[in-house]
């Protein structure tokens, strides 16, 4: 019982217009059971009993291996389905099967749970200070971080604040699932992922099973933006209850369950102090982080911490800075990767506080960024390496038309760097056969059209035709390794696996045909090359944004345009890359403006329908312009990441544009509608702002 | 065994019958029992229109559509557009604009613009942006599905002329 992808139209713009498109969703196999998971009611409680269905008393699974948090192994161990304590709303605890969705979810009344509700911790703020939420804890600190060096500094410009963000649901239209199939010795996943391989460690670490026997094939993928690296509880439940059964089993989330249930991003809280002389010049920079990892830190709660801290000088230069960072359990969801995933974080911190230098000293907000930029390469005192800022920010400032638009309009900038997710390398593999050329990644499309530029990469090494390049869905059957696709690595890694595979068949070819080598020769044979690619220079990367706000007559404060400027290095695909933009600038503006997750006082998420959590439709987006820098990288096809880059600038820009509009200062994100209405039209300044 | 109910639903041209349960979903109905997998279910809450069908000649998010309720009536998925192996024009115009990226939204928005122009053969930005403001996309920031509508909308206008 295989899925297989036979004759499947290879535009995949072509197939899902059509609606071809093969989800997981849409899997359909003899037999199939449905997996409904039975969920605590409770944001933390000791569950007394749970009968019915499987339980946790049966499969005693935890989860072992979480994608981008490979390798941040924590002490508390987060069960596939609990039978001891629950910690977070939606936190599975059974699962039952049905011949479909509602025979399933009819069956889940079968099931029996007494809990006994615990006083759930809910605020990261007092977390530190409330008892441990796991037994056998201390207490709920999880990281903890110092970096650089504690210093005094006399400064006649000192400006303090607290910035935050709100967590935000990632939301990927396609919510998750899988189809287990297993039959008797192996088993097949067929996966909505960002990384078959992370699956298959996952798995085969949470079930007991050897590698070599998990086989990870990923389905046309709705989207992820983080969420979907990783593996998650029902995961592996449903892969217990296929081999349990014998019968192929498909779990496919409702968006509530996807709300509930799926690593958050963001929430994070940072506490920002800078020195500064009265031309605006840094002298000094202190920060403190706390970032609220939820019940278990599994989704990046071990690191993100000093990952946020270890970024927020930027593209800046400042003699001097100290920051500490801590991570602490809630009782909620867990955070996980979102789209920027700590990059954005500190830019944020980071450009508020640019901003606020701006409106302490009277510099302009552009001036007081130039100042603190530099013309060479630099490692902050926080450790982090930058490349030269100064040109570039220039560039990007007459490219915005900055000067003039400041005079007309209500804008505001921001500078940041990009730090690709490039640890790890990533796979590539070219086979060919029949005249016809086959390429994996490692780690592939949930939307990007990775396609687009493996097929223009492999067609121009090769000097072959694009239409007879056979772009392939990922399965771990078929190439030997791979990462994922996250962190605005796949065009810098992948295609630069892509070029190395390229150019080790094109190498074999040429031994074997001698001479008589040709391109068309070369598709007569049958070749096969993989490699694994592995970059050795700093692959850092900076971009700005400027967005424009206005009021519409209604007397709401609006982003009007946003304009992108990203050093992006030789540009694969110039639509591809203006749509990949575009799409971040929607996420970013959703994010200042309304997107967030709201808990109650006991825990429960009040924002549990897609509409709650304040994505933004048609009529809230403003108008996109994308530029870019060209300036290639030193990888084989120049390119560097840009995925990420809209999320981590336009939140600054944008909440900057809104703050000088309407005069009122911002620190917490999302800055929510109600509180951009114009009580007076005409503006009531309210801050000095610039 | 549940109660069933009997319906004949003309899908996609052709007439469908099948005995259902009054709970069954109008979106469920046409992915499960018909294999017509082309409409999405992205939410539970009416919000996200990745299942949005015509249901007789109006857009309509099937999730919120009982199967039963369509009976007697004539439903069209995007499977239902263009034909002979050819891509209707709105189909065309999310091509060529690259109106799309991991393609979940893209059949509800597909027959949203297809709504649209039915209506409205010559829209202007402003109605494209409400009549898919049912519509969620967490891809592209909607500029270029609203490209893809202007698109579509020329071709259309060309191919009536």
């Amino acid at each position: 019982m295989e899925v297989t992808f036979e004759g499947e139209e290879q535009d995949p713009d072509v197939r899902f217009v059509r609606g071809t498109g093969k989800y997981v969703d849409d899997i359909k196999l003899e037999g199939m059971l449905h997996l409904h998971v039975v969920r605590s009611p409770y944001a933390r409680a000791r569950v007394l009993s749970v009968s019915g269905g499987i339980t946790g008393n049966e499969l005693k699974a935890t989860m072992e291996s979480v994608g981008e948090d490979a390798g941040g192994k924590s002490a508390v161990s987060f069960p596939a389905l609990s039978a001891s304590y629950v910690n977070y709303v939606g936190q599975p605890v059974a699962a039952v099967l049905g011949l479909d969705r509602y025979d399933a979810a009819d069956k889940a009344e079968e099931v029996d749970v007494q809990y006994e509700p615990l006083r759930p911790v809910i605020d990261p703020e007092k977390a530190l200070a409330s008892e441990p939420i796991h037994p056998g804890m201390e207490n709920n600190l999880v990281a903890a971080a110092e970096l650089g060096k504690e210093f005094e500094v006399k400064a006649p410009i000192e400006i303090e604040e607290t910035l935050r963000m709100t967590r935000i649901s990632p939301n990927p239209m396609e919510t998750k699932g899988m189809v287990a199939v297993y039959d008797g010795s192996n088993l097949t996943v067929y996966a909505s992922t960002q990384s078959p391989f992370s699956w298959r460690e996952g798995l085969a670490s949470s079930l007991g099973l050897k590698e070599e026997s998990v086989r990870v094939v990923q389905m046309d993928t709705g989207g992820g933006f983080g969420s979907k690296g990783g593996i998650y509880p029902e995961y592996v439940v449903a892969a217990y209850a296929a081999m349990k059964t014998k019968r192929p089993v498909k779990w496919s989330e409702t968006r509530y369950e996807n709300i509930l249930s799926t690593n958050m991003g963001r929430g994070v809280r940072g506490k920002m102090k800078v020195y500064a002389d009265r031309e605006g010049k840094l002298k000094g920079l202190k920060a403190d982080i706390l970032v609220d990892v939820g019940a278990y830190p599994l989704g990046g709660g071990g690191w993100t911490a000093r990952w946020i801290a270890s970024q927020l000088v930027g593209p800046y230069s400042v003699p001097r800075a100290y920051a500490t960072a801590k991570a602490v359990l809630t009782n909620k969801v867990n955070m996980g990767p979102y789209r920027g995933a700590g990059r954005p974080e500190a830019a944020f911190f980071m450009e508020r506080m640019m901003d606020r230098l701006a409106d302490e000293t009277g510099v302009d907000a552009a001036e007081v960024r130039l100042r603190n930029a530099t013309s060479r390469r630099t490692t902050s005192p926080l450790g982090m390496e930058a490349p030269p800022s100064k040109q570039l920010f220039m560039k990007a400032l007459r490219a915005f038309k900055y000067s003039s638009r400041k005079k007309k309009e209500n804008v505001g900038l921001s500078f940041f760097m990009l730090i690709p997710a490039a640890y790890g390398g990533e796979s590539a593999k070219l086979a060919v056969k029949g005249g016809r050329v086959k390429v994996w990644m490692g780690g592939s499309s949930h939307g990007q059209r990775h396609d687009v530029f493996a097929k223009s990469l492999v067609s121009e090494e090769l000097g072959i035709p694009q239409d007879v390049i056979d772009f392939q869905h990922t399965d771990t059957r078929s190439i030997s390794g791979g990462v994922g696709s996250w962190g605005s690595r796949t065009a810098i890694l992948g295609g630069g696996a892509i070029v190395e595979a390229s150019r080790s068949l094109k190498a074999a070819a040429k031994k074997k045909l001698g001479k008589k080598y040709s391109p068309a020769r070369l598709l007569e044979g049958e070749y096969e090359a993989e490699a694994f690619f592995k970059p050795k220079d700093l692959l850092n990367t900076l971009g700005a944004n400027m967005a424009s706000a206005r009021l519409t007559k209604e007397g709401n404060a609006v982003v009007d345009e946003v304009v992108s400027f990203y050093d992006a290095g030789k540009v694969l695909n110039p639509f591809m890359l203006e749509s990949q933009i575009t799409g971040g600038v929607a996420q970013g503006i959703g994010e200042i403006m309304y997107e967030q997750a709201i808990y109650s006082e006991d825990g429960q998420l009040l924002t549990a329908s897609i509409a709650d959590t304040g994505v933004i439709h048609a009529t809230e987006m403003p108008k996109s312009v994308v530029m870019t820098a060209a300036s290639r990288s030193t990888l084989p096809h120049g390119a560097k990441g840009v995925g990420e880059s809209p999320t981590i600038g336009v939140p600054p820009a944008a909440t900057r544009a809104l703050e000088v509009l309407l005069g009122r200062r911002f620190t917490t994100l999302p800055i929510e509608p109600e509180k951009l209405w114009a009580t007076d039209v005409a503006g009531v300044k309210e801050v000095r702002v610039r | 065994m549940p109660q069933t109910s009997h319906i004949a639903v003309e899908v996609n041209g052709v007439k469908r019958e099948a005995d259902v349960e009054p709970r069954l979903l109008l979106v469920h109905f046409l992915r499960e029992n018909l294999g017509l997998t082309g409409s999405h279910i992205g939410c539970d809450t009416t919000s996200c229109g990745a299942c949005t069908v015509l249901l007789d000649d109006k857009a309509m998010k099937s999730c919120t559509v009982l199967a039963v309720q369509a009976d007697g009536r004539k439903v069209m998925t995007v499977e239902g557009l263009g034909g002979h192996g050819k891509l209707d024009p709105v189909q065309e115009g999310f091509v060529a604009e690259h109106g799309l990226q991991c393609g979940f939204c893209t059949p509800g928005m597909v027959i949203s613009a297809y709504a649209l122009l039915q209506e409205n053969p010559d829209p202007t930005e402003d109605d494209i942006r409400t009549a898919i403001s049912g519509n969620i996309c967490r891809c592209t920031g909607y500029e270029k599905i609203i490209e893809s509508v202007k698109h579509a909308a020329k071709a259309r206008r060309r191919r009536r002329t």
